[in-house]
């Protein structure tokens, strides 16, 4: 029997993939990759494809192990909630790989040929990108001519058909230099920074104060482990978030929210941690009521937050209702970042990295110089709530509390 | 009769390249396709066009081959045809096509529904008679591929014995002793070349100064030259004013000139668009003055989420090849897909004629009048080993280059070339053109010895400077 459909009928049945519920309030996301294509092998729980939403950016699970029959929703497509974007077919047995076209019609049929080659390869994935940038198809001789020029296509226009890059085009462009600017598509995470951080700057007249605190409390957690007792990895940053939560209890107003004439403080501290997205962007998933979080329990909570962030499972929801916020040192030797405020919250906390350093002790009445840890933490703050005095004591707060806490009775 | 609408991602209207390329192109992406056709899938050019024409002319090229045995040693009889078994060979390779096309459309899921379409206001389409007749679909996307028909001339009734179109000496079981032709174009010139061979006497009707007016002058003139020869009168400028049948065929008038007396005469003015009935009410789709389709480069038509690709669309080449690269453009528009429109200056053409044409790109006269400051080699096939060797060394490869500044060849502009199997030897000019290569770059490939492509890398080499054997 002549079989073309590389799934046979009766081998096989079907699931559909839906958009599952991605958290409160979100109702539709765009589909930004799919990881597979149609005719891929997928396993359950495999990462099928990225979704990014007004909030975030998720990698969502195949519900089932298969082929992948159908893509209907392709790149760049919004998806409403429970909209079905792919069919998943179940193999019965092992015959994974498509079953080739037995040919009866002769080889050379002019009509028949082109047609059967496709029919060997699985259907092709409607979401293939294209092989150029800019999904131009770029001719050997004007890519050689480009290469030459060290010019990017994608900074050339086009004047073929389909504004397609001519000979001439890639000459002139050559000639003239690569005078075009490089035009790159924003991220959808991208996108959603960019408007937020337009937002804060809009709303909140930000104001900023460093002060550099004592930082020795690393050297006990050096000393006695950087995990908890049962083994949860204890970060820098974990160690100031806790000192952090404990000071906004004697400064509540910058635990708070402004709305009109009011400064709204809030009861629960919802404590949000700075994450960057590549190439640019950034999330800030929040720990929920960190108010009275020892540190284990802090610990616990960053780093299952951290695992979420890195296998792309955040839901909306661990992104909501942030009150405060606190942003880690970029890199080792960063002093001190100057956070913008995430919208409404009136402050954010800017921990530097904790650096050895030389420290002035008083030894029997004797100032000595000791090696030591400093660390600079930095406060950016509303300037219609908030003044730089309040918020240098509330990082010197910090600082004193940071120093205070036993980190081996706590761990 | 209950008329539920059955909805696709994709209607095709017509089941010939156009129609059938874009059916099996969207079901390779996993798109529902229906494919609604009047008679055969396959269309004219499986039917009644490319492929039956091209058989015909092979076995025009297997009487020569005998006719030149003995050149050869083989002593042979003089050849008699019986054309009913030459008829019957044609429909045999005909019907595996179909039955393959069939098969692939079917293994493809493709729902093929036998009868008129017509597509309606919102992508609506109706079965209008056939089997399916009846049905009405609803297409997320339409695809109008409803093909073209011979035009005829007024005063000349088409009958099947006296007078034809290609429709009808496509199906002809014996040959006329002799035949005018009407119409020197390519379709015109591949009856006459056949019928010459296989010895009727042809006279070709041309109204234009020249036969194969769209091609190269050069080109044009060596199968001219070559009718000439086997005794094919031509008659350029002519204007056919009417016939007067007789009891053995007609007598043809001319405007001018005196009356051809033949038994058959076979019109090949062109093909017009089958648009009549394809279209119902309030569709928005545009036809211009002569009934073809309007689209745009991506085979968009005037109403949303419909297109047109083949010979019904306004404007362009009415190849089958075009067709499917058209039904591939529209397809990854569906998509979303990025593509690059068809660039029908750069489409491939072949004309089965002998000697044979192919051409891509343009000729030197069209180069001239866009303006082109253009080098021009040419390279006849007599010096040729491989043309020696099959005895067959008529023609010439010619190519045309944009002058660059300081007098060199430059981008190459057009190839084209008349000669043995020439439609196979085109693919690399056809690369050349269309990867807008210059002379001395295509001149550094090297094309296989002893071979007739070296004919072509010859005259590459002489446009980049200095040839082996032409200058």
């Amino acid at each position: 029997m002549r079989r073309c459909s590389p799934w046979p009928d009766e081998d096989y049945t079907l699931a559909d993939v839906t958009l599952p519920s991605l958290g409160e309030s979100v109702t539709e996301g765009i589909i930004t990759r799919w990881m597979k294509s149609v005719g891929d092998i997928v396993e359950r729980d495999e990462p099928l494809f990225e979704i990014s939403t007004d909030k975030v950016d998720s990698e969502l699970p195949s519900p089932a192990a298969g082929v992948l029959l159908k893509i209907l929703a392709n790149e760049g497509d919004t998806v409403g909630v429970g909209a079905v974007v792919a069919v998943i077919g179940e193999l019965d047995g092992a015959t994974a790989s498509p079953a080739a076209p037995v040919a009866d019609a002769p080889a050379d049929a002019p009509a028949a040929a082109p047609a059967q080659s496709a029919a060997v390869t699985p259907s092709a994935p409607i979401s293939t990108p294209t092989n150029t940038d800019k999904g131009i198809v770029v001719s050997p001789v004007v890519r050689r001519i480009l290469d030459g020029g060290g010019v990017d296509a994608r900074a050339v226009q086009g004047t073929g058909p389909g504004g397609s890059i001519t000979r001439r085009d890639a000459e002139s462009a050559v000639a003239n230099g690569p005078t075009d600017d490089l035009p790159i598509a924003l991220t959808p995470g991208m996108r959603r920074m960019a408007q937020h951080m337009v937002d804060s700057v809009r709303t909140s007249p930000h104001g900023f104060v460093a002060v550099e605190v004592d930082a020795s409390v690393f050297i006990k957690l050096d000393a006695v482990g950087r995990t908890t007792s049962d083994g949860t990895p204890i970060n820098d940053e974990a160690l100031v978030a806790l000192a952090a939560v404990r000071a906004l209890a004697e400064f509540d107003f910058f635990n708070a929210t402004v709305a009109g004439d009011d400064l709204i403080i809030h009861r629960t501290i919802n404590l949000g941690f700075v994450r960057s997205l590549q190439p640019a962007g950034m999330l800030v998933p929040v720990v929920h009521a960190a108010g009275g979080l020892t540190l284990r329990a802090l610990a616990h909570r960053l780093n299952d937050l951290s695992e979420r962030v890195e296998s792309r499972q955040l839901t909306t929801d661990d992104l909501l209702g942030g009150t405060f916020s606190l942003l880690a040192a970029p890199t080792p030797s960063t002093l001190v970042a100057m956070p913008l405020l995430i919208q409404p919250n009136v402050a954010a906390l800017s921990v530097g990295a904790v650096r050895h350093a030389p420290v002035v002790v008083v030894r029997d009445g004797v100032e000595i110089v000791e090696p030591g840890r400093r660390l600079v933490l930095g406060l950016s703050f509303d300037h219609r709530v908030a003044d730089p005095d309040s918020a240098a004591k509330y990082l010197e707060r910090v600082g004193e509390l940071l120093a205070a806490i036993d980190v081996n009775a706590e761990r | 009769m209950a008329s539920e609408s059955k909805q696709f991602d994709v209607v095709v209207i017509g089941g010939g390249p156009g129609g059938y390329a874009a059916a099996l192109y969207a079901a390779a992406a996993g798109l529902s396709v229906a494919l609604i056709e009047r008679d055969k899938v396959g269309g004219t050019c499986l039917h009644r066009g490319c492929i039956p024409a091209k058989e015909f002319l092979e076995t025009a090229h297997v009487l020569r081959t005998i006719e030149h045995a003995s050149a050869f040693g083989f002593t042979t009889s003089a050849p008699t045809v019986d054309f009913a078994v030459s008829q019957n060979r044609k429909n045999e390779v005909v019907d595996q096509l179909h039955k393959g096309l069939s098969g692939l459309l079917k293994g493809r899921k493709i729902e093929v529904l036998e009868g008129t379409g017509r597509l309606d206001s919102n992508n609506s389409v109706s079965v209008l008679d056939g089997a399916d007749a009846g049905t009405t679909l609803l297409g997320k996307n339409v695809i109008l591929a409803a093909g073209s028909v011979p035009r005829t001339l007024p005063g000349f009734e088409v009958d099947g014995t006296v007078v034809l179109t290609s429709d009808e000496f496509l199906a002809l079981s014996s040959l006329p002793a002799s035949a005018a032709v009407i119409g020197g174009g390519a379709i015109g010139c591949e009856f006459a070349s056949m019928l010459s061979d296989m010895g009727s006497k042809v006279t070709i009707v041309e109204g234009l100064p020249s036969i194969l007016a769209g091609c190269d002058t050069e080109v044009a003139s060596v199968v001219q030259r070559s009718f000439k020869k086997r005794g094919i009168d031509i008659v350029t400028n002519a204007k056919v004013t009417g016939h007067t049948p007789g009891k053995n065929g007609t007598t043809l008038h001319l405007d001018g000139v005196d009356d051809v007396q033949v038994e058959m005469v076979i019109v090949s003015v062109g093909r017009r668009p089958r648009t009549e009935g394809l279209l119902g009410d309030a569709t928005g789709v545009e036809l211009d003055e002569r009934g073809f389709v309007v689209a745009d480069e991506y085979m968009r038509t005037a109403a949303p989420n419909v297109f047109a690709v083949g010979d019904v669309v306004a404007g362009t080449p009415q190849l089958a090849h075009v067709g499917f690269a058209e039904a591939i453009v529209a397809i990854k528009t569906i998509l979303g897909e990025a593509t690059v429109p068809v660039n029908y200056d750069r489409v491939p053409w072949a004309i089965y004629t002998n000697p044979e044409v192919a051409f891509c790109g343009l000729t030197e006269a069209a180069a001239k009048e866009r303006g082109y400051n253009v080098v021009v080699k040419k390279d006849p096939f007599a010096g040729n080993g491989r043309a020696r060797i099959i005895g067959d060394t008529e023609g010439v490869v010619k190519i045309i280059a944009e002058k660059n500044a300081d007098g060199t060849a430059g981008q190459l502009l057009g190839v084209h070339m008349a000669g043995p199997w020439v439609t196979e030897q085109l693919g690399a000019g056809y690369f050349a053109v269309n990867w807008e290569a210059t002379a001395s770059e295509a001149a550094a490939l090297i094309q296989p010895h002893p071979s007739l492509s070296e004919t072509f890398g010859e005259t590459l080499l002489a446009l980049a400077g200095r040839g082996l054997h032409v200058g």
